[in-house]
This record gives structure tokens, sequence and C-alpha cells, in this order.
């Protein structure tokens, strides 16, 4: 698990995360490793002085909600040292586990990942809100929430202010600075964040291909063998669990991949077509003046095997010949 | 009988024997077959064989071995004394199934019952014997289950060797008595001196006979319940006077194997109705229609959270 979240923070951040802190939890219970102590030093010396930085510096890590820029619903984050970092919050939840702790007995085998995460993702669905009215804004007018007070504390996370040129258009005024959304600095950062996945997926030889659902079965294709379009559709659909759908979709067509029709979505019609007594004739037929008897024959009675394989309902059906012909290579990029 | 090897791991299966006797290997052996324990939810089951040269039958017939049942425990710890003393003709072995393999077998995934696990013991001492080499020529077996069907796996299994399978074959054998009586005495003692490897603190051995109608050990069993953990391994788990104990007194525990039916168990383990297969909107998320976790996480079985 550790091995998969490592990366998972790793590969979120623009810059570059030298190790993540990754803290486990049971229940309410909360481990740190030893590790903070380090972290802590290191942040401190890359602190940008911010405006914003009210919080005291060594305070413990808080839990918070703030509203998820996938769902729009609320979800648990984690701003660490004196709100210098903000990390998600993931459970691994499956039925049937509990813990022992210690000489007590936790309920649900839950495990709790605290992992780094880039707060721009949290910041981008308030600009994308504010940008439609156009106007440069200071950013703290812009990311507030009524119904999550503390998404103002993301500010103050060392990475925000300093990469907010990553999504927004910058104008200085004396000291202030002013900001507005732009969607195509926003689509080459996301670009670079699904590439930077893609690296990472195929270092740590993440399976993109065909889901496999068991751990014990042994692929037969190397990673090798797997498109860059699978690599960078995986790496897009991890990078949508962090932006919105709209957003998700604009990057699929900045990423150039073809949009996915699933099979699901195709409904069946609510009526039976109408099938006409008359035979299926063209509209416009030459070939029965070349022909030598130019009479034409009355046209054959069905069966009634033949009539009855007619009225078959074959709208969504692929023609026979289909499987025949080569397939048609998705295009590489 | 030294009960040593057994006493230092008491949650296996042990073997404990005597020393084959040397006319055992020459001549044609007759060996019985009996096991003691297997009623009591409490301590192992004792799997007992005893072997003789057929020719010596008659004198284990006067040595008056009977039916352990009718026997009180200083008449067995007697008789075993004149079954050592008779170690120049007369050998035994024993298979001590302890409580936790029978709870671990009986309770596994794929369930192995005790009836099973009780032939497969017999026959695996059918088979030390024959491996150390007694000329076995007859076997009498106490039945387990019915008696023709044990009769016809055990003579397959060993052939050439006249196998007799007969209910109360302790009373009418003299060498099933005599293992019987070996089997009971191997049960009695570990029984006794039972070592608890659970720290329990000055435990109370006052469990009366391990039978799940003896108002004694019912008593017992209710006052070293543990909400969460049940019972020493002392405790046969299978039985259902263990289980319906823990059930109503316990923590209720949730195997993914558990036969679980009703509304309840589907709503916890996050059943569809077969209708809404049907419907338009057949397999999205109940949480955020227009929203699907990544199969990255899902695969994974992370969860974004809410609350803590």
């Amino acid at each position: 698990m550790h091995l998969f979240l490592f990366w998972a923070g790793y590969s979120l951040s623009v810059t570059d995360y030298r190790r993540p802190k990754v803290y486990s939890l049971c229940g309410s219970r909360f481990y740190q490793t030893k590790k903070k102590r380090w972290r802590d030093n290191l942040d401190a010396t890359n602190r940008p002085d911010s405006v914003i930085d009210t919080q005291k510096h060594d305070s413990d890590p808080a839990f918070v909600r703030l509203r998820n820029p996938s769902t729009d619903a609320a979800s648990l984050y984690m701003l660490g040292s004196g709100d210098v970092q903000l990390f998600e919050v993931k459970a691994f939840d499956e039925d049937f586990h509990s813990w022992f702790v210690g000489q007590t007995v936790q309920r649900d085998g839950r495990l709790l990942f605290v992992t780094p995460m880039d707060p721009l993702y949290l910041i981008l669905p308030y600009l994308i809100k504010s940008g439609r009215e156009g106007k440069f804004q200071p950013v703290d007018q812009v990311v507030m929430d009524e119904e999550f007070p503390a998404c103002s504390r993301l500010l103050s996370c060392t990475r925000s202010l300093t990469s907010l040129h990553h999504i927004t258009e910058e104008k200085e005024v004396g000291k202030l600075k002013f900001h507005r959304y732009s969607q195509e600095k926003t689509m080459d950062w996301l670009k670079k964040k699904v590439e930077r996945t893609v690296i990472v997926l195929k270092k740590r030889n993440i399976s993109v291909g065909e889901r496999v659902k068991s751990t014990t079965y042994i692929r037969v294709k190397s990673e090798s063998d797997y498109h860059e379009e699978d690599y960078l559709r995986y790496a897009h659909g991890l990078i949508s669990e962090y932006i919105s759908e709209d957003l998700s979709k604009a990057l699929l067509k900045h990423l150039q991949l073809p949009e996915l029709t699933s099979p699901k979505e195709t409904e069946p019609p609510t009526k039976k077509r109408k099938l006409s007594d008359n035979p299926v004739e063209a509209g416009e037929d030459y070939t029965k003046f070349n022909s030598a008897d130019f009479v034409r024959k009355p046209p054959k009675k069905m069966t009634a095997a033949q009539k009855s394989l007619a009225k078959v309902d074959k709208s969504g059906m692929k023609p026979m010949s289909s499987f025949f012909s080569p397939k048609v290579k998705s295009e590489k990029k | 009988m030294d009960l040593g090897p057994f006493e230092r791991d008491n949650s296996v299966s042990c073997r404990l024997a005597s020393q084959i006797p040397d006319v055992c290997r020459t001549e044609d052996c007759c060996l019985g077959i009996d096991e003691a324990g297997r009623g009591p939810v409490l301590g192992p089951m004792v799997y007992g064989i005893c072997f003789c040269p057929v020719s010596k039958k008659q004198e284990l017939k006067d040595s008056k071995v009977a039916d352990s049942k009718t026997l009180t425990e200083a008449e067995r710890e007697n008789l075993f004394e004149k079954l050592d003393e008779a170690k120049s003709y007369v050998g035994w072995a024993l298979q001590i199934l302890s409580p936790n393999t029978i709870s671990t077998s009986m309770l596994q995934r794929t369930k192995y019952n005790l009836n099973a696990l009780s032939h497969d013991t017999a026959i695996g001492l059918v088979q030390y014997a024959l491996d150390n080499g007694v000329q076995l020529k007859e076997v009498f077996v106490d039945t387990v289950g019915p008696a023709d069907k044990y009769e016809d796996k055990l003579s397959k299994l060993f052939p050439g060797i006249e196998v007799t399978v007969r209910p109360k074959a302790d009373s009418l054998f003299p060498i099933v008595s005599a293992a019987s009586i070996c089997a009971k005495v191997a049960r009695d003692r570990v029984v006794k001196g039972w070592n608890f490897s659970e720290d329990l603190g000055g435990v109370d051995t006052d469990y009366g006979s391990g039978y799940p109608n003896d108002p004694k050990t019912k008593a017992w069993l209710l006052k070293y319940l543990d909400p969460v953990f049940g019972y020493p391994q002392f405790v046969r788990f299978s039985w259902s006077t263990a289980q319906t104990l823990m059930d109503s007194k316990g923590v209720t525990v949730h195997w993914d194997d558990d036969d679980e039916d009703g509304e309840k168990a589907a709503q916890r383990k996050n059943n569809k109705s077969m209708l809404s297969y049907f419907s338009a909107s057949a397999g999205s998320n109940d949480q955020n229609p227009t929203h699907q976790t990544h199969r990255f996480f899902t695969d994974r079985r992370l969860k974004s959270l809410d609350t803590l």
C-alpha cells in the first residue's frame, strides 16, 4: 500500500517531492513517522514569507473538511505543520477486517493514508468560478467558501501562491497581486501532471491495460506491450479524480484522446421499429435498364423463417463482415 | 506413557507410541482402533491403536481388558500398567488431536468434519503400524458413521488386511478394548494436566466431565468466555455449545465466508436488487451518479473520507 501511495503523492505534485510523509492511522489514533522533524525543518527553510501566515509554525497537523474538486462534496484533508502542507486522506476499506491495536480491538479494518497533495487542485474550482467574471482579483477574495471556511487556509500552503501562475494570469499592482483563471494554462499544467503520472505508472509497473481483477493472475502481456495511449488514458483517469468532470473532458480533448463510448450507454430503442410490408428497393437503380431482361421480376415471397428474421432488431449490431476486416489501429501519439 | 511431546505444544496434533515389540514384526498381528473424547466440548480427542500377535489374543483376554467406559479411572490406569508390562508382545500408538486442531479443522474454509478427521486419524495410525513393520492381518475398529461404508473404505486402503468394523467393538474384541484403554488414559491425563497457553491467571480447573450437558462444564464455559476472543484453546470452538454461548454473550464477528442471508446481510454486503440491473441507470454509483471513482482507487479499496 505504501508503495502505491508514495507515488500517488509523488506524481500529483508539480515540483518534486523528495519524500512524502506517510502517516498511518488506526481509527482516531494517530502515529507519525520519525521523519516529521526532518521534514518540518526542511519546510521552514523553503517557506515564503506568506501574507496569510497566521498559523502557528509548529502546530500539530489538523484534519479539515474541504470541497472535493471532483465530487463537489465534502472530503477530508489534512493541513500539516502550520498549514504549509496539504495532504489528502484516503482510507483502505475492505469488508471483514479489523485491527488489534495494543490491547484493544478496532472494529473496522481501515487504514488511513495521509499523502501529500498539490493544493492547486483544491484552489482551482474557486478560480474557475470567479474566472467567469473575467476580472483580475486578489486570490484571497476568490478562495472563500461559506460551507467550507477552512478553504482559505489552503493559501498558506507553501506551494499555493508560488504556483498559482500555472493556472492563472497574474498582474501586479504595487505589492498586490491579482489573478485571473486561464483555461489554456490550466490545460498545459494538467497535461504535465498527466505526463508525470505516466512516468510513475511505468516506473511502478502499474497495470493500465485490460482490467486484471485478481492479484494472483499473471499477466501474459509484458508492460512494453501497453500502448502509450493506455498509459495516457489511465493517468488522465487518475488526474480526473482531482478535477471537475468538465475539466476532465476538456483535458481529454487537450490530450487528443478520443472519448470512449461505453457500450452500456447505448440503450435499446423503446419502440420496435416498424417494418414496411413492401420489399426494400433502391431509390434509383439504373442497373435494371442495362440488363437484358428489361422486365422486372416480381419480388419473391419471403418464407416464414426469413420473415421472422427480418423482424429482428439489428440496431447497434455490427454487420458480419466487420469482424473480418483488418483492425483499425488506434492512433499512436 | 510420556505426554511430554504433546504438553510442549498442545495446540497441534501429536503422536505418542510405544516400542514396537519384535514379535509383531515377525508374526501375524491383529490391531484394534478406538477413540476417547469424541463428545466433550473440552479437551483433545485421542485415537489409539493397540496391536499384538494373533497368537497372543487369549493372553490379552485373560488380562481382563474391557470396554474403558465400564471401568473406573483407577481400573483403567491399572490395566494400562498391565499393557505396559506386556510390552514384549503388545504395542500401542496414540494420536492426540488437540481441541485446537478439531476447531480449526471443522471451522476452516473448506470444512473438514469430525468423521473425516476421525477416519483419517485412524488410517494414519494403521499406516504407522505398517510402516514400522508390524505384520498386520486383522484390524478391528469401533465404528464411526455407517459401519459398512467405513469397512469398505479401510479394506480398499489396506488390501490384504481383514478389516472388521463393528459397533461396540470395544466390548467385543479385547484388542479394541486395549486400544480404548490407552486412548482413554491418555485423554484423562491430558485433560487433568492441561497447560493453558493463555494467561488466565489461576485458572479454575473444576470443569467437570467436559461434556456439553454437564452443569459444571457449562458453568466453566460461561465463566471463561471472553467477549472478543471467546475461549482458551482448551475449548472446541466448533461445538455448538461453545458457538451458542459466543453468539449470545460475545461480540459479533463476521467472516467473509459466513453464510448470511436475509435483508440485513444483503444490505451490509451492499448487494443490489436483481431489479436494479434492468433499470436505465444500472451500474452507477449510488452516492453520486455522475462520479465514478477511478479503478486505481477502487482496485486498491481506497476511498475518500468525509469524516473520521
